[in-house]
């Protein structure tokens, strides 16, 4: 913004010089009466404060948004680079034609003393991305937005540009891509819905063969829409919706034709309630939330914005509850009231920080204040490598946090009126008075730690098929066979072993694939038939672990060799949580078919990286947790651009 | 799924067929699929809900899913015996059958790839993978769609190349000459063999095709 505003004022400034050259005579300026500088100084702090930066044309539907500040960073990454990433996915298909090829972001025409701005959101209908930028050159722009075609709009002082599903929107020196995008759901009710109403049969039912069948492959002719954003914007103000008009032979469109047509309608609707809000109401995320805005005068290389409390909102996980108890929807809303996550990069010669500030309501804020009541178990220290690849911890005091919800929300629910939540609510009240919560609470406490050891080949066997030279015939053996297998120890803090081994005994007496070997019990052939797992129960801890050398060297723990000093000392410190990574000896072992999609892109961003990676917490309190997320590059985080936009990236998968 | 899953996570894989040709034209055709080399991956992947976003199939719903494959594959044209035999502890599956001529065998295999969706790209099925003239039979192997060879790992790639593709083709007269410098026949020259390493399959199919001449019939 700082340096925007620079900008605004050189541009003034130069416009001066030039009109004092014209007329030959510095005299001129001296004479200027004093009121009539009153009145330019005026004039020029106007067009200051009127004159909109790239972020004042973020919708307020954006829920997350990322605002790169240093983009000048950026200048040298290439634009098929930047393409590649998810978060560029909405709004990148038209930057795959070829005209991106051997670009960076400086031939753009980008103006890199703008914030660079990443959104998304989502309503109850539809979702919005994009992104916000300052334009320098219009010509250069339009060497890589090459597809965009101009079309006339109604709204003043803006230039719309559109292609396929994205739409490009310039006002003064400012550029929006966008997409809009309705959810699928609403697309296919509209649609089934004219479908029926047109006597059509079911699409996926085929006469001639009696048989539910697919008809992608049948094209019919389609029917012609205007794409002109007017038409857009007359269905905003009320003009009567027409769908595309069926003729007496229903197989004029066919279904997946007539689905196309009613998303072209609601994509176009959707379009226009959001460019009409932005460029004609002039609202905006950054004016209609002050968290946001304050945000945004962070003097970091960029910022992160996420409000939960609209992504509860919006989430379709709740329908049911939205719509079958809609009073205790609302309570439960107003529970995730001010639940916002703001996020600052910073980046040094070596290293990349991530703070991030987790904030929530008065009432949630009092279930975290008691979840993180929890002094750290120094037990789990003794557990933990020196040269583990990979940790985690996590100190909660279950208990504590237990009461406190069980006190803020059963009076949510005492007060609906519903006989089905009115039972369940008995219920959980009868088992908080019968359970004995002293025992289940000091069995599992809440607080754990997790450490990957590494990976270590492990005996297999496999089935070979042995070739009869003389005929061909194949016989079956079976011989060994070796496959990686990654080591994991997961353990939890419990005050009660007993408890576990009640039920350890209790499974031994009725199989012999389980058996006590004093420090230790091994489950024989438990996983894939073929490897032992092992659970530790001793020195306040129940481990789980399938790594053969921790059960039966290490039970009570590595000695010297654990981790200790400063490292030790950092995880004692964290509050709610800390986590390790060193990504050098991880990434490459970790067993990527065990992580969900998402987190693979993450891994993915990781992938060829080297450095430790650290996350930090602090103590929750009833307002807010942060957290740290530290980088340190093994040598200078050369390319910085690259891995600001990798962390941008991971957070956006995460986020979305 | 599963099966296209391991091939792109890069797994171990071996695949057999078998396939005799009687001088009449029927035969036998049988093919093996055994992924007993990557069963950790396999159970590991069971275990999951989804992978890249799709549903990953319980192990009876995989056994019901053979038994509504098969039904189907009876009732084609000149399609007989069909049999079926799952390992599900060492991940060994085997499909025999027996036909009247390799068109229905081809037709019939097409036709469930079809009705069942395996195959997003349609020209994998318009080749014709095996024909014969009671002279000389030509065949290959369906190319497949799969074009991540690129973006696997160096262990992946390993992985992909310790696995077989065996190919074995039997005739009741001997074989007089073929064209695939790589295959081997039998001493009796009444089986030929063409073998190959996964890695080297999916980014070449024709590697396994092969024309075979057939000494005339001795009436």
């Amino acid at each position: 913004m700082f340096n925007n505003h620079l900008s605004v004022q050189s541009k003034n400034f130069i416009y001066s010089t030039e009109f004092s050259k014209n007329t030959t005579s510095n005299k001129m300026k001296i004479s200027i009466p004093m009121k009539h500088l009153f009145a330019l100084t005026l004039l020029l702090f106007c067009s200051q404060i009127s004159a909109q930066n790239s972020e004042d044309l973020i919708p307020r539907d954006a829920v997350t948004v990322f605002s790169l500040n240093n983009i000048t960073l950026l200048q040298k990454i290439s634009l098929d680079e930047l393409v590649q990433y998810e978060f560029m996915e909405e709004v990148q298909s038209e930057l795959f034609d070829g005209s991106t090829s051997g670009k960076t972001i400086k031939d753009a025409g980008i103006d890199f003393d703008q914030k660079l701005n990443v959104f998304y959101g989502k309503r109850d209908d539809h979702e919005v991305s994009g992104f916000t930028f300052g334009i320098k050159n219009k010509v250069q722009l339009f060497t890589v937005f090459d597809d965009f075609d101009r079309v006339d709009t109604k709204i003043p002082g803006i230039e719309y540009y559109t292609s396929l599903s994205n739409h490009l929107v310039i006002k003064g020196n400012i550029g929006v891509l966008m997409r809009v995008e309705p959810l699928d759901d609403k697309i296919i009710r509209f649609t089934d819905s004219i479908w029926y109403a047109r006597g059509n049969d079911s699409p996926w039912f085929n006469e001639s063969e009696g048989s539910i069948t697919d008809d992608s492959g049948e094209v019919l002719e389609e029917e012609e829409f205007d794409s002109d954003l007017n038409d857009s914007l007359e269905f905003a103000n009320g003009v009567e919706t027409e769908f595309p008009e069926a003729t007496e032979n229903p197989n004029q469109k066919n279904y997946n034709e007539l689905k196309d047509s009613v998303l072209s309608v609601f994509q176009k609707q959707y379009l226009d309630d959001l460019c009409t809000d932005l460029f004609v109401n002039g609202n905006n995320l950054k004016k209609s939330d002050p968290i946001f805005a304050n945000q945004l005068l962070h003097k970091t290389e960029g910022i992160f914005y996420m409000d939960n409390s609209r992504n509860f909102k919006k989430a379709q996980d709740f329908w049911y509850i939205q719509s079958i108890f809609p009073s205790l929807f609302e309570e439960i809303n107003a529970l995730y009231t001010g639940n916002v996550m703001l996020g600052d990069f910073v980046l040094n010669n070596n290293y990349i920080e991530l703070k991030i500030e987790s904030n929530y309501g008065p009432e949630l804020g009092s279930i975290y204040e008691k979840l993180n009541d929890s002094k750290f178990d120094k037990s789990v220290l003794k557990y933990i490598h020196e040269s583990s690849p990979a940790h985690f911890t996590y100190n909660v005091n279950l208990r504590e946090a237990y009461e406190q919800a069980f006190k803020v929300i059963i009076p949510i629910l005492e007060k609906e009126k519903d006989a089905r939540l009115s039972n369940t609510l008995l219920t959980v009240q009868l088992l908080n008075e019968f359970i004995d919560k002293d025992a289940l609470f000091d069995t599992y406490k809440g607080s754990m730690f997790g450490t990957f050891n590494g990976v270590k080949k492990v005996k297999t066997t496999k089935i070979e098929f042995q070739y009869d030279e003389k005929t061909f015939d194949y016989t079956e053996l079976k011989v060994e066979g070796e496959e990686e297998m990654p080591l994991f120890a997961f353990g939890i803090s419990t005050d009660r072993p007993d408890i576990p081994n009640l039920i350890l005994k209790h499974i031994a007496s009725l199989t012999s694939q389980c058996k006590n070997y004093g420090n230790y019990w091994k489950f024989d052939n438990v996983i894939l038939e073929c490897i032992p797992l092992f659970i530790i129960n001793k020195n306040g801890l129940l481990i789980i672990t399938n790594d053969e050398d921790l059960a039966l060297n290490h039970s009570d723990g590595y000695g010297k060799a654990a981790l200790s000093g400063k490292a030790a000392k950092q995880i004692k410190s964290s509050g709610l949580m800390y986590s390790y990574v060193d990504w050098s000896k991880t990434i490459e072992k970790l067993p990527r078919e065990i992580f969900t999609p998402s987190q693979n892109e993450i891994l993915d961003a990781m992938h060829q990286k080297t450095g430790i990676m650290e996350v930090v917490s602090s103590k929750s309190t009833k307002e807010k947790t942060t957290f740290d997320v530290v980088y340190n590059c093994s040598e200078q985080c050369g390319n910085s651009s690259k891995y600001i936009l990798d962390l941008i990236n991971s957070i956006y998968v995460l986020t979305k | 799924m599963l099966i296209l899953s391991l091939f792109s996570l890069g797994s171990c894989i071996d695949i057999f067929d078998d396939l005799t040709i009687h001088n009449d034209g029927t035969g036998t055709f049988k093919y093996t699929i055994n992924l007993s080399s990557s069963k950790l991956k396999i159970n590991s992947i069971l275990a999951l809900d989804s992978l890249d976003g799709k549903k990953v199939p319980s192990i009876q719903h995989i056994k019901d899913e053979i038994t509504r494959i098969k039904a189907k594959f009876e009732t084609k044209t000149g399609i007989s015996n069909v049999v079926i035999e799952s390992n599900f502890i060492d991940f060994i599956f085997k499909i025999k059958c027996d036909f009247t001529d390799v068109n229905s065998l081809q037709s019939a295999i097409k036709a469930i790839v079809m009705e069942e969706n395996l195959t997003k790209n349609m020209n994998d099925l318009s080749h014709i993978w095996i024909s014969w003239d009671s002279q000389k039979l030509t065949r290959a192997i369906p190319e497949l769609t799969i074009n991540k060879t690129k973006d696997l790992t160096d262990n992946e790639i390993i992985l992909l190349k310790q696995g077989k593709y065996i190919s074995v083709t039997r005739f009741d007269r001997p074989i007089e000459k073929f064209d695939n410098a790589l295959a081997k026949v039998t001493p009796a020259k009444l089986a030929i063999m063409l073998q190959t390493d996964m890695y080297s399959l999916i980014q070449n199919a024709k590697l396994l095709e092969n024309t075979i001449y057939l000494s005339p019939l001795k009436n």
